[in-house]
C-alpha cells in the first residue's frame, strides 16, 4: 500500500507578528484546502515543534487545539532541525501500518520571541550541553564553522565557494513570495558581512525565522476513495550520530547523511542520483552544509562540493537544481517547519505549480535531505509522481 | 501588540557524582578519559560502558593534533562576560578533546593539553602550541 502527499501548505517565513498556533493554522488551512479535505477527514495529527524559543514550552496540544484537531491525536515530535522529517515519518508510519488512512503533519516554529544572544545560547545546546556549550560556549554557527575549517583545510574549499551558495539561495528566494529574504545579494556582500563564527559570516548563515508548514498524507485507498491527487513516497532513509561533536569520525562529512542516502537510494533502486532526480532540497542551514550535502548525497565526489557550486551544477539548468525555493539559507529555517517545507517544495515542483521557480521535469522524482543538529539526525525522502 | 511573558530563571543542578573525578582532575591540571576492559575509550568520560561494565579513569597526556577550530564572534548569552573566543578540537590517540586556545592554532598543528579557569571561574580544557 503506497502513501502519498495529497495537500501542502506553507506560511510566509520571516519575523512574524503572530503566535505559534496562529502561524501553524496558516499552513494547516492551506494544506486542507489544497487537499480539498476538512479536519473531519483527518484520523491523526502529528505536531513537530522544537519549541525552545517560543512562550509555550509544551506546545503540541495548544497548536493541535487551535487548528481544530482536538481528539485526533496529537503526536508530538522533536528531533532538533530534523523535527519536520521525523514528524512526516511518524504520519507516514501510521498510514503504512494501517492505523490511519489520512494524517496531517504540522511543522511549526516561532524563533523571534527571544533576542539573538539568547537564541544563540539555546541553539548552542543542540549538541551535548554539559560537555560542549557549558564549558566552551558552542553555538550553532560555531558547530558548522568547525566543519568549514576542516573542509577548507582538507580539500581547499574557499570562502568564495561558500558565498556562492548564499548568492544562489537569495536569487531563488527573491522569486519566492513566502521566503524570509526577498533580495538578491552578491559574493562581495557575503564576503564583507560580519563574522559570526570564523569562517562563517552573517550571509553564510540561515536567518532566525518564524514559520510553519503542513502536509496531508493519505493511503493509496484513501487517494482513490476521495479522488485525491498524490505525490508518492518512493523511499525513506534515516540515520543518526553522536551528540558530542568530539565523538565523530571526522568534521568534513556527515556520516548520518551518507547512511540515510544509501538507505533511501537502495529502497528506490537508485545508483546515479544525477540521472534519477529532477531537483533536490538539501539542508543548507549554513553555506558549508550545502557543499558537504552535495558530497554526502553523491552529487559529486568527496571534496568537490566547492567546484560543484562554482560550475553552477546545483543551479537551474545545472546537473541537479538544489533548493529551488531559496533553501534554509534564504527562505528561512524555522526548525520544525523546515522538513515539512521541503515536502511542500517537492509537491509544488512535481505538480508543476512552482511558477517562476519551476524546474523542467523529466524523471518526475526528487529528494529531500533534512539534518537535525550538526548531523545528529539525518533524513532522506524520495518522492515521485 | 506585544505582551511580555512572566520571567523564568532556568538554572539546573547537574548531578555529576559518578564522574566527579573529571572535575577534581581539572583543578589539578589533569584531563581524564574513561576506558573499559572491553577496549572502548570515552571522551567525554562516562561511568558506564555500553557493554555494561564500569569504566576506569585514564589521564590524557602527550601531544594532540588539531582537527578543527573556529573563533566565535557572535557571543551567546551566558558567555557575554568575555570577548571573542577560539574553540579547538584536537585528537589525542584514541579520543578527541574540545577546548579553548588563546593562540591562533591551525589544523594539523601539534598542541599540548592543560587546564585553567576561564574568566567566569570555570575550570576547563585549554590547548597550547607545542
Amino acid at each position: 500500500m503506497r502513501v502519498g502527499v495529497v495537500g501542502v501548505g506553507c506560511s510566509k517565513f520571516g519575523v512574524r507578528d503572530v503566535t505559534l498556533q496562529e502561524i501553524a493554522f496558516e499552513a494547516v488551512i492551506e494544506a486542507l484546502k489544497d487537499a480539498n479535505l476538512s479536519q473531519e477527514e483527518i484520523d491523526l495529527s502529528v505536531v513537530g515543534c522544537v519549541g525552545t524559543r517560543s512562550y509555550e514550552l509544551m506546545p503540541t496540544v495548544v497548536i493541535n487545539e487551535y487548528c481544530g484537531f482536538s481528539g485526533k491525536g496529537p503526536l508530538g515530535v522533536e528531533a532538533a532541525c530534523a523535527t519536520g522529517s521525523a514528524a512526516v515519518y511518524t504520519a507516514y508510519s501510521s498510514i503504512k501500518s494501517g492505523i490511519s488512512d489520512i494524517s496531517i503533519v504540522i511543522g511549526v516554529e516561532k524563533m523571534t520571541e527571544v533576542d539573538t544572544a539568547v537564541s544563540a545560547a539555546i541553539g548552542g545546546r543542540a549538541g551535548n550541553y554539559l560537555w560542549e556549550h557549558h564549558f566552551y560556549g558552542t553555538t550553532f554557527p560555531a558547530y558548522y564553522a568547525m566543519h568549514a575549517t576542516a573542509h577548507m583545510a582538507r580539500f581547499g574549499t574557499t570562502e568564495k565557494q561558500m558565498a556562492l551558495v548564499a548568492v544562489k539561495a537569495h536569487r531563488n528566494a527573491a522569486k519566492n513570495p513566502k521566503a524570509h529574504f526577498q533580495k538578491e545579494i552578491t559574493v562581495e556582500e557575503v564576503l564583507s558581512s560580519k563574522v559570526i563564527a570564523y569562517p562563517l559570516k552573517l550571509y553564510d548563515c540561515s536567518p532566525i525565522s518564524d514559520g510553519a508548514s503542513a502536509a496531508v498524507l493519505a493511503s493509496e485507498k484513501a487517494v482513490k476513495d476521495y479522488g485525491l491527487d498524490a505525490v508518492w513516497f518512493e523511499s525513506i532513509g534515516f540515520s543518526s550520530d553522536t551528540s558530542n561533536m568530539t565523538m565523530r569520525e571526522n568534521f568534513f562529512s556527515l556520516r548520518a547523511t551518507r547512511i540515510a542516502a544509501e538507505m533511501a537510494y537502495k529502497g528506490a533502486k537508485i545508483s546515479d542520483p544525477l540521472r534519477s532526480f529532477d531537483f533536490a532540497t538539501v539542508h543548507d542551514c549554513f553555506t558549508i552544509a550545502e557543499i558537504i550535502a552535495y558530497e554526502d548525497l553523491g552529487f559529486c565526489k568527496k571534496g568537490k562540493g566547492g567546484e560543484f557550486i562554482e560550475k553552477g551544477e546545483s543551479d537551474f539548468g545545472g546537473k541537479i537544481p538544489v533548493n529551488t525555493f531559496g533553501g534554509l539559507k534564504a527562505r528561512g529555517h524555522p526548525l520544525a517547519a523546515t522538513g515539512v517545507a521541503m515536502v511542500y517544495e517537492i509537491v509544488k515542483q512535481l505538480r508543476e505549480e512552482a511558477g517562476k521557480l519551476q524546474v523542467d521535469l523529466k524523471h518526475y522524482r526528487a529528494l529531500t535531505h533534512n539534518i537535525g543538529g550538526t548531523g545528529h539526525f539525518s533524513w532522506v525522502f524520495i518522492f515521485g509522481r | 501588540m506585544i505582551v511580555e511573558s512572566r520571567e523564568l530563571k532556568l538554572k539546573n543542578r547537574i548531578p555529576v557524582t559518578r564522574i566527579a573525578k573529571y572535575w577534581e582532575g581539572l583543578k589539578e591540571g589533569k584531563v581524564f578519559k574513561t576506558v573499559c576492559k572491553c577496549g572502548m575509550s570515552y571522551y567525554p568520560p562516562k561511568a558506564d560502558c555500553v557493554c555494561g561494565n564500569q569504566t576506569e579513569w585514564v589521564e590524557i597526556v602527550g601531544e594532540g593534533i588539531v582537527e578543527s577550530f573556529t573563533v566565535v564572534h557572535s557571543i551567546p548569552a551566558c558567555f557575554e562576560w568575555g570577548g571573542v573566543y577560539r574553540i579547538v578540537i584536537a585528537k589525542f590517540e584514541d579520543v578527541r578533546v574540545m577546548g579553548w586556545s588563546e593562540e591562533d592554532v591551525k589544523i594539523g598543528e601539534r598542541v599540548s593539553i592543560l587546564t585553567k579557569k576561564d574568566a567566569s571561574g570555570i575550570w576547563k580544557v585549554w590547548f597550547e602550541k607545542r
